[in-house]
């Protein structure tokens, strides 16, 4: 034993001398380096290595289901600042998002598109070439006349319109929103013009085997037929590229050298929590998701698609939702114990929720909802790591829908009742505001900051703005600092300036020299908001004689 | 702080690898990205030094189990599986082992053998289409042979005690043909045709033979007519049709919906000695309550035997006791001619999907005549029970139910009704 000890010694003296050598090298790096690099904020996540041997995997429903509903996934340490953030505390556009509405103006026509880029499956005969291999509603994929491949998803039996409704709006809104989206179409089919491919194959226990024509009318017998005997169905264009799977909410794909990032610490993803609460986008797992393997330039890249948000709004694939879903995860010990020892007197908030049904939205409210307290079916880890400033750039890009903008969305799900178009786009106009008044007043909401060659500061209450919230009784409150960039230090100039309005006149003697920053910390104070008094920390860099916005600070790390 | 700069972060158990490279990557990583000018070439730094230590996704073995499982359920292989079922009422805990195949579409050839605690057992081969027996029209054959040997009989009528227990032992042989028809979602049709062989003998167990306790009087067919001591041994064309008006979403779990259902059953005796005929008419109603936070279960069934001349073997008489019946009662506790059932339940749902709560109270009685089924002197009981089930099948249910022979628990595999 102790020769064994005498033999270790030397490579424990050793580990320890690299690691204190480690660390003073590290404290070193980190006094030197500057806090902002040259080319911050970055706009674009750079993807700089080859990912065309990325393999697939297959993510198991139940397995993911488990893992997630009854251990913790990811991430433990909570309060965790989102690390795809640049320093404006934007999320820059990447493989995964892409920013649109709130960044940029986009127009009706826009809303409708969406990701769409021609005018669906080409007219003639559709050949099937596989059965649906995943979900519940009754579906397969066909190839057109003009060789292009399309995933057909129906209305199920005796629950017309509200399946294929739905998965045209949540697809218009979250591509706005900046998600990958992949590009859906309404129309109508009849049995009469889907041949079966020779080719068509489908699993079926434990074996491959044709799929044939007893197959395809299963298929139909499970679906909405109309009355003149066509189907109304929704299809969605096959992504390029190489499938290889969905994605997680926590980790990074072990095989993609670009995915450095764990997901749950991904603000996008995070900000679900908001986009879903809105939406009500109650089953976010990894099957409805989806990994592409992608060309772009001379490398491969992995693009990452919320392939499946048709189960949103109130309903699922083959009935409306049920009650509890966005209220409760499938399974939570707190409610489920005290329904068990009360005889279920122990009433839960979405029990006694007044839902306006429509056979065509199912169960959606916007009166009673809370953003605050929505859930997904199952608990996902992105989402628990959602903090104010996520919840705050998500809330700001909801917000930035205006009522023509939903309308337009809910318009291309080509509902048939115009109650049913009425009801769920004034619902999501209702939710819409709501979040906005969760999520801006929980922390110091500002934004838009700029500053102008004569000193003059600019910056936008959303909250104000949107009407959700009076201009902050006491005004505005700045606190002006020289900014030495290398040190990562500050020195005040000047006292406190207050303002009744969002524009303050900066101190005369701001630095001139192109390369020099300045550091501006604004309250807002407003007693009935106590969150607005804590500083924004807003970094401008002199550059070309204009200040340029470089940082934002909102909320610092735990 | 941005893209990558991760801080040290405590990870899960199963991300324990991935932590250690992050923890490096954290240490390492700021340091080396002093000698970067740009945000862009710290990411790209990372990017390379994962791209040089790529690997492909092992999944865990929980995950291989769960998948295997999950492809199973939904599509099971051909090939040996764990069988559910029972071989007789009151059989009690029973081991089952199948052999599957698949062919044609969505047909399945399929073996099963059972064996109880009890020595019950049975084996039984059989085919039917579409496997899962859902689908506008079934299709099924089988042929089988079964060994109960010590069913309870308690004599005719409510008088009985549980002290009148004599046990009897059936040998069936048995093949049959079913169709089943589902012209809408919510109307069902039915029909059975079967061959069976019945041999009925002494019983086993701890409680006295049939014989030494019951007569032909008190025992209906218990003897072959005109053969004293020789145990009836009728071979029966049995030919059964159900029309049912089913809009439950399941009938093997449902908290909404109802089923109203008339069965014909017609035994046909091939010495034309035990041939009756017999009706039974049962209706199920579920009503949920505040978005199925509770809901309330309503069963009436009643069955009657047509012709009052025709001699019914005791072990074919309508009978009540059992999990699904009286259920404080031991199986076959209570039978006679005709039989009226009644149970009501307050189920309350903790759990959505996987567990309901219940308190039932059951009540009826079994009756020489028709005339005499009404709601007089019914034999009754009450319990409590939970339920763990599917979206669409009741997979345990755990009862106590208390009546006038005492507590009672009930373990089983399917919904009371």
């Amino acid at each position: 034993m102790r020769r064994a000890r005498n033999l270790f010694r030397p490579v424990v003296i050793g580990a320890a001398g690299c690691l204190t050598a480690a660390l003073l090298t590290f404290s070193a790096a980190q006094a030197q380096r500057p806090k902002f690099l040259s080319d911050d904020p970055l706009q674009r996540e750079p993807e700089t290595q080859d990912a065309s041997k990325t393999q697939a995997w297959e993510i198991g429903l139940t397995a993911d289901l488990v893992l997630n509903l009854f251990t913790k996934q990811g991430d433990l340490t909570a309060n965790v600042r989102a690390q795809n953030v640049n320093t404006i505390d934007e999320v820059p556009d990447s493989s995964w998002f892409t920013n649109r509405i709130y960044a940029k103006p986009i127009s009706i026509e826009e809303i409708t598109r969406g990701p769409n880029t021609s005018d669906g499956p080409a007219p003639g005969k559709w050949t099937v070439i596989r059965p649906k291999s995943a979900g519940v509603a009754p579906g397969f994929t066909i190839r057109d006349e003009k060789g292009d491949t399309w995933f057909v998803a129906f209305d199920y039996d005796d629950y017309e319109i509200a399946a294929t409704a739905v998965i045209q709006v949540a697809t218009r809104l979250f591509w706005a929103l900046g998600y990958n989206q992949v590009e859906s179409y309404l129309t109508t089919i009849r049995p009469e013009n889907v041949i079966i491919s020779e080719d068509a194959t489908m699993r079926a226990h434990g074996k491959r085997r044709r799929f044939t024509q007893g197959d395809l009318n299963d298929v139909f017998r499970r679906a909405e037929k109309s009355d003149d005997g066509s189907y109304r169905v929704a299809v969605g264009r096959l992504l390029p590229g190489r499938a290889i799977g969905g994605f997680r909410y926590y980790g990074t794909r072990p095989d993609d050298p670009n995915d450095i990032v764990p997901h749950e610490h991904r603000r996008e993803l995070r900000a679900l929590q908001v986009f879903g609460a809105w939406t009500n986008l109650v089953d976010m797992k990894a099957g409805n998701t989806l990994d592409m393997v992608q060309t772009e330039g001379n490398r491969s890249i992995v693009r990452h698609y919320l392939q499946d948000v048709g189960s949103t709004f109130g309903t699922g694939a083959l009935a409306p939702r049920d009650g509890d879903e966005g209220y409760e995860y499938i399974y939570e010990g707190g409610p489920t114990a005290k329904r068990l020892f009360t005889l279920g007197l122990a009433i839960s908030p979405w029990q006694t929720v007044d839902f306006e049904e429509h056979p065509e939205i199912g169960k959606f409210e916007g009166d009673q909802f809370e953003p605050e307290k929505w859930k997904p079916r199952v608990p996902v880890a992105a989402l628990r790591h959602a903090r104010a400033d996520d919840t705050l750039w998500a809330a700001l890009r909801v917000m930035a829908f205006t009522d023509e903008q939903i309308r337009a969305a809910v318009k291309t799900g080509g509902y048939t009742d115009p109650a049913a178009e009425e009801l769920l786009t004034s619902v999501l106009i209702k939710r819409r505001d709501k979040i906005g008044r969760a999520y801006f007043t929980n922390i110091s909401p500002l934004t838009r900051f700029a500053l102008d060659e004569a000193g003059v500061l600019t910056f936008e209450n959303p909250a104000v703005k949107a009407k959700l919230a009076e201009p902050p009784k006491k005004g505005y409150q700045t606190v002006w600092n020289r900014f030495d960039n290398a040190a990562r230090t500050a020195q005040p100039i000047g006292s406190a300036t207050p303002s009744q309005s969002e524009r303050v006149q900066g101190p005369s003697d701001l630095p001139k020299t192109d390369g020099s920053f300045v550091k501006v910390s604004i309250s807002a104070l407003e007693p009935a908001h106590p969150a607005w008094a804590k500083p924004v920390d807003v970094y401008f860099k002199r550059a070309g004689g204009a200040w340029r916005l470089v940082g934002v600070e909102r909320l610092p790390d735990a | 702080m941005l893209l990558g700069f991760s801080k040290r972060t405590r990870r899960a158990p199963r991300e324990g690898r991935m932590a250690a490279c992050l923890l490096v990557a954290g240490f390492c990583l700021p340091a080396a990205a002093a000698a970067q000018e740009t945000r862009a070439e710290e990411i790209e730094k990372k990017q390379a030094e994962k791209a040089a230590n790529l690997k492909p996704y092992e999944p865990s073995k929980f995950e291989s189990i769960m998948n295997k499982l999950e492809e199973s359920f939904a599509s099971p292989p051909s090939g040996f599986y764990p069988a559910l079922g029972s071989v007789y009422s009151g059989g009690g805990f029973t081991l089952g082992l199948g052999y599957r195949q698949f062919y044609a579409r969505q047909a399945v050839f399929d073996i099963t053998g059972f064996y109880s605690i009890k020595n019950y057992k049975k084996v039984e081969i059989a085919t039917r289409t579409p496997w899962h027996m859902r689908g506008p029209v079934t299709f099924g054959l089988r042929a089988g042979w079964l060994d109960a040997p010590q069913i309870g009989y308690y004599g005719l009528g409510m008088d009985t005690t549980p002290d009148d227990r004599a046990n009897y032992r059936l040998k069936q042989g048995y093949g049959g043909v079913n169709v089943g028809l589902r012209p809408t979602g919510w109307l069902r049709f039915e029909a059975d045709v079967v061959y069976e062989d019945v041999k009925s003998e002494e019983g086993r167990g701890s409680a006295p033979s049939i014989e030494t306790v019951y007569d032909e009087s008190t025992a209906p067919g218990l003897f072959q007519p005109g053969a004293p001591g020789q145990f009836a041994n009728p071979t029966f064309i049995h030919s059964e049709g159900t029309a049912a008006i089913d809009w439950r979403p399941s009938p093997a779990y449902a908290r909404r919906g109802g089923y109203y259902g008339v069965t014909f059953s017609d035994y046909k005796d091939l010495d034309d000695v035990f041939s009756f005929q017999r009706v039974d008419g049962e209706l199920i109603q579920h009503l949920p309550i505040l978005r199925e936070n509770w809901v309330l279960s309503f069963r009436g069934r009643v069955q009657s035997t047509l012709d009052d001349d025709d001699l019914v073997p005791y072990f074919l008489l309508p009978q009540l006791g059992s999990g699904r019946t009286l259920r404080a009662y031991s199986t076959g506790r209570f039978r006679d001619r005709h039989s009226i059932l009644t149970s009501v339940e307050l189920r309350w749902i903790p759990n959505r999907i996987g567990l309901d709560m219940a308190v039932f109270y059951d009540a009826g009685k079994v009756t020489p005549r028709r005339e005499d089924l009404d709601f007089n002197d019914l034999e009754s009981n009450w319990g409590i029970g939970a339920r763990f089930h599917g979206p669409a099948a009741t997979v345990l249910r755990l009862e106590g139910a208390k009546g006038k022979d005492g507590w009672h628990l009930v373990i089983a595999t399917s919904a009371a009704f």
